[in-house]
């Protein structure tokens, strides 16, 4: 097991700078994910890591020791590519042999490692195919057990599912786990899939042009995002922003909704002036005839209900025209055109400063 | 689809087709047909003005063997034989390790440099002939050694040749290789191990193109070389038929030996033209 150290990392191709000033530590035998936007430069950043781009600035260590110029294969790590990478000419032996087979290993201990990999992984049956008579997963799991044959202290995964059919991409976020449970290497995982970082990840970097937005635990990065990036990107539906206005009142603040109404929060030292109210759709509720609730109450209509079984998602539009979601139970009866009540609770909105900086995170979880 | 299959066409397009397919054939095959009946002739079935109708006497074995041992069509062929294969191995080398370094590696200059490999195809090779046969003379003393072809062969056919590979190598995913370089495998056994595996059905079609060319050049040969010693086939059919004057069978008998390792060459090599040897590379 080996931590990852990255100082003052940063990328450049010509002057244009895809990665900028960055510092990371992943600690040994974490699960952590890289998750942002497509040209984040997420993978930028993992092929850095790798060996594969240089590193224009800043230093790399892997378990305490300088990798910034190592050579990719002198640095302990192995990658699965999005493309699984298979050497389409080899069967599934040879393509997990390779890269043993061209150091100077002895052939019984290149067999034994073989054999191993494909027993964990359950490609025994298929080492004498070739990759082209395989299924999307088997070829998967060929990448995954070339990676795991050179007994890295790393491993590092660019995408790795984003190739699979739903399904197959549960199963393989579970045996992923399960291995990475199994080896107890540490593992960096890149994926642009919200779901894949919330629910693999011992910690999440959220990345956006470059730089760091964020880093934390999955429910630390849902609960208390640190900007309104962070805030609106992870969460699926997204979270619903509201354009208000701050009046300082002494201790406490008052947030004046563009749309009318207003909520007082406990903020002392805000400035007056503009801000971004954030509320996620499960934290909106629906006031049904005759109900009460104590926070704001908002007039909306329903434009679309989508009906996903075990939950509702309502896409609603305030009075004053803000487009709004909100989860509910599966059985909603609410349909097109109908006009309903929101109400929108203190506890759990998140108060963001123009520049996008939280000034309060709601403490409903 | 597009085109239609003639399957479809209407009744008179279909017996049309039907027609026109033996003719066409006909008329293509015919001179090649007329040559190699003309090979088998003996020279009085010739004289006599019999061109087209059945030989009298079937010479086949006369006349290939009259090839060998009344002229130096064996020492032609071999010197053929000494051009071609070491040119086609050449350039494929060549041309293989330039397409790969054009395709695949991130220089200063890559982009200029590809442009010359084209532009260079764009020469007309007429124009090359005073200053190569000087060089050859002057400057690399190889003029009148099949060397002289073997080199002027690889270094005219590489521009092609490094055009087509670097085209076809650019196909390849990035990610095949750089899986390798973490794997720490050296730049030349990636190039061996993995690329050229990859790149067999293009490496199988150039061959046999480049081979044809090389083996059926007439021109560098005239240019280049002047005594039997380094003479190809091309250039010492040429020669013979001075000496042959009349003996149309054995000019017939000598031409289609001249043809037969091309198109040789073309059965062996049918079975490497095979594509989509990438599939299951990636998915998708």
């Amino acid at each position: 097991m080996s931590d990852v150290q990255l100082s003052h990392i940063a990328k450049r191709f010509g002057d244009h700078a895809v990665i900028h000033d960055l510092d990371l530590h992943v600690a040994p035998g974490e699960f952590c994910v890289f998750v942002g936007p497509s040209g984040c430069g997420k993978s930028t950043l993992l092929r850095m890591i790798a060996g594969l781009e240089k590193i224009s600035d800043g230093t790399l260590s892997i378990g305490g020791r300088d990798m910034t110029r190592v050579p990719p294969a002198n640095r302990g790590i192995a990658m699965v590519f999005q493309s699984y990478a298979l050497y389409p000419h080899m069967t599934v032996a040879e393509n997990i042999s390779f890269g043993l087979r061209m150091s100077d290993m002895p052939k019984a201990e290149i067999e034994r490692r073989v054999a191993r990999v494909a027993d964990t992984l359950e490609l025994t049956p298929l080492l004498k195919r070739r990759p082209s008579q395989l299924s999307g997963g088997q070829r998967q799991r060929v990448a995954i057990g070339r990676a795991m044959v050179r007994e890295p202290v790393v491993f590092l995964f660019d995408e790795p599912l984003s190739n699979l059919d739903a399904a197959l991409r549960l199963q393989t976020r579970v045996e992923i786990l399960r291995l990475h449970r199994q080896l107890g290497a540490t593992m960096i995982y890149v994926t642009h899939d919200q779901v894949e970082a919330m629910t693999m990840a011992d910690k999440i970097v959220v990345l956006s042009a470059g730089r760091i937005e964020q880093v934390g635990t999955p429910l630390e990065l849902y609960h208390r995002p640190d900007n309104l990036f962070v805030a609106g990107f992870l969460g699926s539906p997204r979270m619903n922003f509201l354009r208000a206005t701050l009046v300082p009142d002494g201790e406490a603040v008052s947030v004046r909704l563009a749309g009318g109404g207003s909520l007082v929060f406990d903020l002392p030292g805000t400035p007056h002036g503009e801000a971004t109210l954030g509320i996620r759709p499960e934290h909106l509720r629906l006031l049904r005839s005759g109900e009460k609730g104590a926070g704001l109450v908002l007039s909306a209509t329903v434009d679309l209900a989508e009906h996903l079984g075990a939950e509702t998602i309502l896409h609603l539009t305030a009075s004053d025209g803000t487009a709004l979601l909100l989860r509910t139970e599966g059985l909603a009866r609410e349909t097109i055109g109908d006009a309903v009540q929101v109400l929108v609770v203190p506890e759990a909105c998140h108060l963001f400063a123009p520049d996008g900086r939280t000034l309060l995170n709601g403490s409903q979880g | 689809m597009f085109p239609a299959p003639i399957q479809d066409a209407r009744p008179l397009g279909r017996f049309g087709y039907a027609a026109a397919v033996p003719i066409v054939l006909v008329i293509w095959l015919l001179p090649l047909l007329a040559i190699a009946l003309t090979s088998i002739r003996s020279l009085e079935d010739l004289s006599r003005g019999n061109y087209w109708g059945w030989p009298d006497r079937i010479m086949a074995v006369h006349n290939y063997r009259a090839v060998f041992t009344s002229s130096p069509m064996g020492r032609y062929l071999l010197n053929s034989i000494m051009i071609t294969v070491p040119a086609v191995v050449g350039t494929l080398a060549l041309s293989s390790m330039a397409g790969y370094a054009l395709a695949k590696f991130r220089f200063r200059g890559n982009l200029a440099l590809f442009a010359i490999f084209i532009g260079g195809n764009f020469v007309p090779f007429q124009v090359l002939m005073i200053p190569v046969r000087d060089l050859m003379i002057h400057v690399v003393p190889l003029y009148d050694t099949i060397w002289a072809l073997v080199v002027f062969h690889m270094a005219f056919q590489t521009g092609f040749c490094t055009l087509f590979m670097r085209n076809f190598m650019r196909e390849l995913p990035d990610a095949l290789a750089e899986a390798a370089r973490l794997d720490g495998v050296s730049e030349l056994r990636i190039f061996w191990h993995v690329v050229l595996p990859l790149v067999r059905p293009a490496l199988a079609a150039l061959a046999v193109l480049v081979f044809t060319f090389i083996w059926n050049d007439y021109f560098w040969a005239l240019v280049l070389v002047q005594s039997d010693s380094a003479r190809p086939v091309t250039a010492g059919l040429q020669a013979l038929s001075g000496m042959w004057l009349a003996s149309w069978q054995l000019m017939s008998a000598g031409a289609l030996i001249a043809a037969a390792p091309s198109v040789l060459l073309f059965f062996l090599m049918q079975r490497h033209f095979v594509t989509g040897l990438t599939l299951g590379a990636t998915k998708g």
